[in-house]
C-alpha cells in the first residue's frame, strides 16, 4: 500500500491526478460544497492523516519546524475552498429558482455600524493572531543550521516555502523562464485582473455559475499550479531535488534516470539522422515554429471554438491579453507533460543566448 | 436573540470574547517571559553557587577553629584599655583637629590661586610665543605679563607646599597620640582579617532578598548574579567562510569550577579540570581565559542553551545511553564540528603544535602519528608537512639481483604468508576481490606486474662470496652487536626478542628469499645494493659476516618456497588490456591496438598499468616512476571533511568521522560490499592488519588533521634552538637512533634486552649536547671509534651526508640549548700544587681500577680517559666526576663527592670544587699528551 502511494505521488501520476480532481471539483462543485461531503471528507482525511503519521519518514518530514506553515496553509486553503463552493452552490441554487443570493436578502442588506461590528472584531483577530504567533514561537524553536558555507551548500537546498512552487518549476524550465518570465507574468496577470474582468456579476455574493471562466482559470493557477507545486517541492523533493514518496527515506544516494533531450535533437539527430545545423535559428526552427503555432494558430482556433462570446463582451485588447496570459499559464502543464512523456528538455534550446523554452 | 439596530453582533457577547482573548493573550505573554527566563544553565549555576557556599562555609569554620579565641579576647580587652588611655589626650587632639580644619580652608584657597595662575601661565605662554613669532606690536607687553604670572604661580605653589607640610605634621601628631590603639587594631586585623574576607566572599554569593531581586524576571538585565560567562579567544577563530571571527566559549557558564582546584571529586559540570598545571589553570600554559574550551575539545562553545546545543559527544554507547536518559541527548545535527570524544581530545593539539616531530605530553597523538609514518600512510596520501619523508618500502631499483620472480609473485600475492609481521600490506584475497573472476584477473595483473618491474630492474651482482659460516656464532652475534635495535629476528632465544623494534623488517625465512652471497654482501656493506638504505654497516669482519649469513640463511619457509604461482593467462591479460585501452577509445580500436602488440609487449603494458593502478611506486623507488603522483586522496584536512562527503557504501554505521576512519582502517575494502562495481573500479587501498590499539591511535591522529583557522599568535612558535633541534630530530628519527639509545628519557627499545645490566647496553644519552663536543660528535658520526671496549653492542656506521651529520650535531646541541664550542683554554694551565693534588686524587680514588688504559694491564671497565678530553666537554667531565648517579642512576662510576662533601679532606684543603676541577684538568692533559698516563703506573 505504501509502495503504491509512494509511486502515485510522483508528479507523473499525481499531477494529472490533481488536474482530474480539479476538473471533478468544478463539475461536481455542488456535491463538494455540501455539508455532508465536508463531514465525510473530514473523517476520511483524519483517517488518512493518522495512517500517514504512523510512518516514521513521513512524520519526520511533516514535523520539521520549517514545514509546519505549509501544513497550516493546506488546512486553511481546503476549508476556504470548501466554504466558497458551499456558499456558491447555495446561491446558484437560489438563482436558478429565481431568488436573489443569500447576501442579497433584505435582512442581509441591512447596514450595521463600523464600530464595534468591524473594528472590534478586527481587534480580536489581531490579538488572536499575535497569541498564535507567540505560542508557535515558544513551541517550535527557529531551526538553526550550520554556518553558511559557499563551498558546501545544504542538500537539498530549498527556497522559502512560498517560493517552493517556483523552485519546482525549475525542474521543467530554464531559470530565465521559471525564475523571471513566468513569475513576472504572474504578477502582471494578477495586477491586470481588475482591468480585464468586466463581468459585473458575483459582486458581493458567492456564485460559481455566473463567473465560471474567471473562477476556473484563477483556481487552476492557484490550486493546481501554485499550491500543488509547493506541496511537491516541500514534502516530496529530497536531496539532489530527487523525488521521494511520502513514506520514503531521504537517501542521499538515490539516483533517478533522467536523460532529457531537446526538441531540436529529436528532430535532427533522432528523426533525420543528421548533424545539427550550425545556424542556431535553423537548428531550433522546429521549436520556433511549434511555439509560434501555439500562439498564432492556437489563439484563433480556441477563439473560434469557445471564445467568440468573450471576444464580444470583453473587446479585442482585453480578450487577447487575457488569452495570452492563459496560454502562458497553460504552457506550464503542457511542458510538464512533454517532459514526462518524451523526456523533452527544451522546445527551443539556445543556451548561446541563455534563451531556452 | 434580538439584536439592537445597526448591530451585527451582541455587544455583551463581543465583550466576553474580548475578555477571553485578552486573558489568553496575557497568559501567552507570561508564558513567553517564563520560557525566556527559565534556562537550563541557570539550574547548574544555582547548584554551583550552593557548592561554592558550602565550600566557603567549611573554610570559614576551619579558619575559625584555627583561631585562638582567648588570644583574641585578650587583644580586644587590651584595645579597650588603650582606648581609655588615649582619652586623656582628648583635649589636645580636639585642639589639633580644629587647627587642621582651619588649615584645610587655607590650603583650599591657595590651591585655587595656584590653579588660576597655572591657567594664566599656560594661556599666556601660547599667546606671547605666537606674538613673538609674528613680531606683533604687543609682544613685549605679553612677555611682561607672562613673567608676572609666572612669579605669582611660583609663590602660590610654594605657599601651598608650606601649608601642606604643616597639615602632615599635625596628622602625624594625632597618630602618635593614638599609636597604641592603632597598632593593636592592626594586630587584631592580621589575625581575623582573612576570616572577614572569607565572610565577605560568602555574603557576596549568598541568596538573599537582593540577589532574588537582581535575578528577578524583567529586572535581570541590569546586574544579575546568574549570568552567562564567556571567554573571547584571540588566538583561535571561527571560520564563518566569509570571514574569520574570534571564537567565543561560554562553557564556564555551567562548568563553574573548571579552573578552581579542590572540586576534583565532584560530578560534572561542577568538576575541576584534570591536570590544571598544563591545561585550564590560571598559571598553566593554556589558561582557560585565553584558550577557552572548544579550542581543544571542539563543539559549539557559544551555544549555551542546554546540554544538547553545545554538541557534547559521548565517549561510547554506554555514555550515550546515560546522556539520553539524563539530558535527553541526541546525536547533534547540522553541526560542522561536534566535540571530540573525550579519548580523542589530544587530536586538537595538532592544529597549533605544527612542524614538530613530537608534541610534549600528547602521547596518544604522538603514537598515532608515529604509526601513520611507520605504516607509510603519507606515501600514498598527501599529508602536509610529511612530503619529504623517505619512501617507506625498500627500493626496487635492483630487485632482480635480490629475489627471483617466483618469490616476488608469491610475496606480492600474500606478503603475510611469508612473513606474518611484515609491514607490506595485502592487496589481494580481500573481501572485495576474492570471487574466482576477480582472482583470475588479479593473478594476471601480478604476473604482468612482476615482468614489468623486473624489466625495469638494474643488474646487480653481490660483491661478496659466501662459502661457509658458523650459524651458532652468527646467532650469538646478531643477539649482541645491535641488530635488535631495528629488527626482530626469528629463531633467537626468547630473552633476546624482548625489544619490539620495528624500524627494520622482521627477519624470517631469509633462506627462502635471498641468496647467501647477497646476504653477506648486504651485511658487510648495505649501500652496495641500495645507496639510499638506512641500514648501517656494523664494520663486520669477513668471518663475522659469514657467520651471521649462515645463521640468517638457516631460517627457511619451506611451504612458501614450494608455492607455484599460477602462470599468466594470455586471454585474461588481453581482456584487461582492452578494458584499460577502451577507457578513452572504442572497444574495437582497443582490441586492434592490443592485437598489434607482441606477447611480451602486452604483458609489460599490463604490468605498467597495474603498477600505476596499485601505486607501488608510492612506497617503493621504481625506475621511471620517481615523480608519479601520490595515489590516495589527501589527508591533510580529513578531520574537517564534511560527514556527507565520506562514502558509507552499504555499511550500517553511525555517520561520524571517527567511526568512518576506524571502519576504513579495519577493512578498507568494506565500502565495496553490496555494490556492483566492475573490476577496474574496486577499492584498492590495501589491508594493513592493524591491531585495535593501533587503529585507535591512528584514528586520533587523523582526527587532528583539521583545517581550522589558527592565527599566528595562536600557533606554538618554536624558539631558535627548538627549531634547529626539530630539523635534526628528523634525521635522528629516520636513522632510528632511538632504537638503541635512550635519549633524554625517550626511546631505547633495545634496552629491554639489557634489564639485568643496563651498562652492557647502548649508552644513555642524557643532555648529550652538554656532554660531548660538537667537533667530536661530527667526526664520530663519520668514523665510529669504539669507546667502551667492554661493551659488546656496537655503534654502527651510518651512511650520513655532511648535512645529516651537521643536523644530528645541532639536534643535540640545541636540544640542550648549548653553544657549539666552550672556551677551555684556561683549563690547560695548572695552578700551583694543583697537578700534584690531581695525581694524588687519581691514585687515592683508584680511578685506574676501571680506567686502566695505558696505566695498568687490567681489563678496562670504563672508557679510555686518554680519549675523554677530545670527546667530552670539560664542564660535563667535572659535573660527571662530582655526581655521576644524578646523571645516570645505573652507572658503575662511584659518586665520591656525594652530597658535596670531599672524600679527601687533606687534598686542596678539602675543597670539593677545586678537587673536581683538578681531576678534570688532569683528564684534559691525558688527552693532550697520552704518555702522562705512564706516570700513574708508579
Amino acid at each position: 500500500m505504501r509502495e503504491l502511494i509512494n509511486k502515485l505521488s510522483d508528479p507523473i501520476f499525481s499531477f494529472p491526478g490533481a488536474m482530474l480532481l480539479y476538473l471533478a471539483l468544478l463539475r461536481y462543485y455542488r456535491i463538494f460544497g455540501s455539508k455532508k461531503f465536508a463531514k465525510i471528507a473530514l473523517v476520511v482525511i483524519l483517517g488518512l492523516v493518522a495512517y500517514f503519521f504512523a510512518d516514521p519518514n513521513f512524520f519526520l518530514i511533516i514535523t520539521t519546524p520549517d514545514n509546519i506553515p505549509i501544513s497550516i496553509l493546506f488546512v486553511l486553503v481546503s476549508f476556504f475552498t470548501w466554504l466558497t463552493f458551499h456558499k456558491a452552490a447555495e446561491n446558484d441554487k437560489r438563482i436558478e429558482q429565481g431568488l436573489c443570493p443569500i447576501e442579497g436578502t433584505p435582512e442581509n442588506r441591512e447596514k450595521v455600524w463600523t464600530w464595534p461590528n468591524l473594528v472590534y472584531t478586527e481587534l480580536f483577530t489581531i490579538i488572536a493572531g499575535t497569541t498564535f504567533l507567540i505560542v508557535w514561537a515558544i513551541l517550535f524553536k527557529a531551526p538553526l543550521e550550520e554556518p553558511a558555507n559557499p563551498t558546501w551548500a545544504p542538500n537539498p537546498a530549498k527556497a522559502p516555502w512560498y517560493f517552493l512552487g517556483l523552485q519546482e518549476m525549475l525542474v521543467y524550465f530554464d531559470p530565465w523562464m521559471a525564475g523571471v518570465i513566468l513569475p513576472g507574468l504572474i504578477v502582471v496577470g494578477l495586477l491586470a485582473i481588475p482591468f480585464m474582468d468586466t463581468n459585473p456579476k458575483g459582486n458581493g455574493y458567492y456564485t460559481f455559475q455566473e463567473r465560471k471562466v474567471a473562477i476556473s482559470f484563477f483556481l487552476f493557477g492557484w490550486l493546481v499550479l501554485w499550491l500543488y507545486l509547493i506541496l511537491i517541492g516541500t514534502f516530496l523533493r529530497g536531496p539532489n531535488w530527487v523525488f521521494f514518496g511520502p513514506f520514503e527515506y531521504w537517501d542521499l544516494h538515490k539516483v533517478v534516470a533522467e536523460n532529457n533531450v531537446n526538441l531540436s535533437e529529436y528532430f535532427w539527430i533522432k528523426g533525420l539522422g543528421v548533424s545539427m545545423p550550425k545556424n542556431i535559428l535553423l537548428r531550433e526552427i522546429i521549436g520556433i515554429i511549434v511555439t509560434a503555432l501555439y500562439f498564432v494558430v492556437g489563439l484563433p482556433v480556441v477563439t473560434k471554438l469557445w471564445g467568440k462570446a468573450f471576444l464580444k463582451s470583453m473587446g479585442q485588447i482585453r480578450y487577447y491579453i487575457f488569452m495570452f496570459l492563459v496560454f502562458s499559464m497553460v504552457s506550464l502543464p503542457i511542458k510538464m507533460f512533454l517532459r514526462w512523456l518524451f523526456q523533452l528538455k527544451y522546445i527551443i534550446a539556445m543556451p548561446e543566448f541563455e534563451l531556452n523554452l | 436573540m434580538k439584536l439592537e439596530p445597526g448591530m451585527a453582533y451582541n455587544t455583551k457577547v463581543l465583550n466576553k470574547v474580548f475578555a477571553f482573548l485578552s486573558a489568553i493573550f496575557l497568559i501567552s505573554v507570561f508564558w513567553m517571559l517564563l520560557d525566556d527566563y527559565i534556562r537550563p544553565w541557570k539550574v547548574y549555576q544555582v547548584e554551583a553557587t550552593k557548592i561554592k557556599q558550602e565550600r566557603l562555609a567549611k573554610v570559614i569554620e576551619e579558619t575559625e577553629q584555627s583561631l585562638d579565641a582567648s588570644e583574641i579576647k585578650a587583644l580586644e580587652d587590651e584595645i579597650l584599655v588603650a582606648e581609655q588611655e588615649s582619652q586623656k589626650h582628648n583635649e589636645t587632639i580636639k585642639k589639633i583637629e580644629e587647627e587642621m580644619h582651619k588649615l584645610e580652608g587655607v590650603i583650599h584657597a591657595w590651591s585655587i590661586k595656584k590653579g588660576e595662575a597655572n591657567a594664566q601661565v599656560s594661556a599666556l605662554t601660547f599667546k606671547a610665543e605666537m606674538s613673538m613669532e609674528h613680531k606683533e606690536h604687543n609682544a613685549d607687553k605679553l612677555m611682561q605679563q607672562l613673567k608676572d604670572w609666572k612669579v605669582k604661580f611660583a609663590s602660590a605653589s610654594d605657599t601651598l607646599k608650606k601649608y601642606e607640610l604643616e597639615q602632615k605634621e599635625k596628622k602625624k601628631s594625632i597618630v602618635e597620640l593614638n599609636s597604641k590603639v592603632i597598632d593593636l587594631r592592626k594586630e587584631l586585623d592580621d589575625k581575623v582579617g582573612k576570616l572577614e574576607l572569607l565572610k565577605d566572599a560568602k555574603a557576596a554569593i549568598s541568596f538573599d532578598g537582593v540577589s532574588v531581586l537582581r535575578n528577578a524576571p524583567l529586572l535581570d538585565y541590569l546586574d544579575p548574579t546568574l549570568r552567562i560567562e564567556q571567554v573571547v579567544m584571540k588566538n583561535y577563530y571561527d571560520d564563518r567562510y566569509f570571514q574569520q571571527t574570534a571564537r567565543v566559549d561560554r562553557c564556564t557558564t555551567c562548568h563553574q569550577m573548571i579552573a578552581k582546584p579542590g572540586f576534583e571529586d565532584r560530578e560534572n559540570p561542577y568538576k575541576t579540570h584534570p591536570n590544571l598545571e598544563l591545561m585550564v589553570g590560571e598559571n598553566s600554559k593554556h589558561p582557560v581565559k585565553e584558550f577557552g574550551c572548544t579550542n581543544c575539545h571542539g563543539g559549539e562553545g557559544h551555544r549555551v542553551h542546554d546540554f544538547q546545543s553545545i554538541a557534547h559527544t559521548p565517549q561510547n554507547s554506554k555514555q550515550a545511553a546515560e546522556w539520553r536518559e539524563k539530558y535527553n541527548w541526541h546525536e547533534p545535527h547540522k553541526v560542522p564540528a561536534p566535540m571530540f570524544r573525550l579519548q580523542h581530545t589530544e587530536a586538537a593539539c595538532l592544529k597549533c603544535h605544527q612542524g614538530v616531530e613530537r608534541i610534549p605530553m600528547a602521547d596518544k597523538l604522538n603514537e598515532g602519528r608515529h604509526l601513520l609514518e611507520e605504516n607509510g600512510c603519507y606515501s600514498c596520501h598527501k599529508i602536509e608537512g610529511w612530503e619529504h619523508l623517505k619512501k617507506p618500502g625498500p627500493s626496487l631499483y635492483r630487485l632482480a639481483g635480490k629475489v627471483d620472480k617466483e618469490f616476488f609473485k608469491n610475496w606480492v600475492w600474500n606478503p603475510k604468508q611469508f612473513n606474518p609481521k611484515t609491514k607490506m600490506p595485502s592487496f589481494f584475497n580481500q573481501s572485495n576481490n576474492s570471487t574466482p573472476e576477480f582472482k583470475a584477473k588479479n593473478i594476471a595483473e601480478v604476473n604482468a606486474l612482476t615482468d614489468f618491474i623486473y624489466s625495469l630492474s638494474e643488474e646487480y651482482t653481490p660483491n661478496e662470496k659466501f662459502t661457509v659460516g658458523n650459524a651458532e656464532t652468527g646467532k650469538e652475534l646478531v643477539s649482541k652487536i645491535g641488530c635488535l635495535g631495528c629488527h626482530q629476528i626469528d629463531g633467537l632465544d626468547e630473552n633476546y626478542n624482548v625489544a619490539q623494534n620495528k624500524r627494520g623488517p622482521y627477519l624470517k625465512g631469509l633462506g627462502s628469499k635471498v641468496s647467501a652471497h647477497w646476504m653477506k654482501s648486504w651485511l658487510k656493506n648495505p649501500t652496495h645494493y641500495d645507496p639510499t638504505t638506512i641500514m648501517p654497516s656494523f664494520r663486520l669482519t669477513d668471518s663475522e659476516a659469514s657467520d651471521i649469513t649462515a645463521f640468517l640463511m638457516d631460517s627457511k619457509q619451506e611451504r612458501f618456497q614450494n608455492l607455484k604461482f599460477a602462470p599468466l593467462d594470455g586471454d585474461i591479460r588481453d581482456e584487461l588490456l582492452v578494458e584499460s585501452f577502451a577507457a578513452f577509445d572504442t572497444l574495437a580500436h582497443a582490441r586492434e591496438k592490443v592485437e598489434a602488440m607482441s606477447q611480451v609487449e602486452r604483458t609489460l603494458e599490463l604490468g605498467r598499468i597495474t603498477l600505476g593502478k596499485y601505486g607501488c611506486y608510492s612506497c617503493h623507488s621504481i625506475k621511471g616512476f620517481e615523480d608519479s603522483p601520490q595515489i590516495g586522496p589527501e589527508l591533510t584536512n580529513i578531520g574537517s571533511k564534511p560527514i556527507e562527503q565520506f562514502g558509507w557504501g552499504h555499511q550500517h554505521l553511525a555517520h561520524e568521522r571517527d567511526v568512518w576512519i576506524r571502519a576504513h582502517l579495519e577493512n578498507p575494502r568494506r565500502w565495496d560490499e553490496g555494490t556492483t562495481k566492475p573490476f577496474k573500479d574496486l577499492s584498492k587501498m590495501p589491508y594493513f592488519d592493524l591491531t585495535k590499539n593501533e587503529i585507535e591511535s591512528m584514528v586520533l591522529a587523523l582526527l587532528g588533521q583539521v583545517s581550522d583557522y589558527v592565527p599566528l599568535e595562536g600557533m606554538k612558535r618554536l624558539s631558535a634552538d627548538e627549531k634547529l633541534a626539530e630539523k635534526g630530530s628528523r634525521v635522528v628519527r629516520e636513522k632510528n637512533c632511538f632504537g638503541c639509545h635512550k635519549i633524554d628519557g625517550e626511546g631505547g627499545e633495545i634496552l629491554a634486552n639489557y634489564q639485568d645490566d643496563l651498562n652492557a647496553g647502548p649508552p644513555f644519552l642524557v643532555q648529550q649536547g652538554t656532554r660531548t663536543k660538537a667537533r667530536w660528535l661530527y667526526d664520530f658520526l663519520d668514523n665510529v671509534v669504539p669507546i667502551r671496549s667492554f661493551v659488546e653492542i656496537r655503534m654502527p656506521s651510518f651512511h650520513l651526508t655532511n648535512e645529516e651529520r651537521n643536523l644530528v650535531v645541532s639536534y643535540f646541541q640545541h636540544k640542550a640549548e648549548e653553544i657549539s664550542f666552550d672556551d677551555e683554554r684556561e683549563l690547560y694551565t695548572w695552578n700551583p700544587g694543583e697537578r700534584q693534588a690531581a695525581i694524588k686524587l687519581f691514585k687515592n680514588l683508584e680511578c685506574a681500577t676501571c680506567h686502566s688504559h695505558g696505566i695498568t694491564s687490567d681489563t678496562p671497565m670504563g672508557p679510555d680517559l686518554r680519549l675523554a678530553g677530545n670527546r667530552l666537554k670539560a664542564t660535563w667531565i667535572k659535573r660527571w666526576i662530582g655526581n655521576p648517579i644524578s646523571i645516570l642512576p645505573h652507572t658503575t662510576m662511584p659518586s665520591f663527592w656525594d652530597g658535596g662533601e670531599s672524600p679527601e679532606p687533606e687534598i686542596l684543603g678539602g675543597d670539593s670544587e677545586k678537587q673536581m676541577w683538578a681531576l678534570t684538568k688532569y683528564v684534559l692533559e691525558m688527552t693532550k699528551n697520552p704518555s702522562v698516563a705512564a706516570e700513574l703506573r708508579k
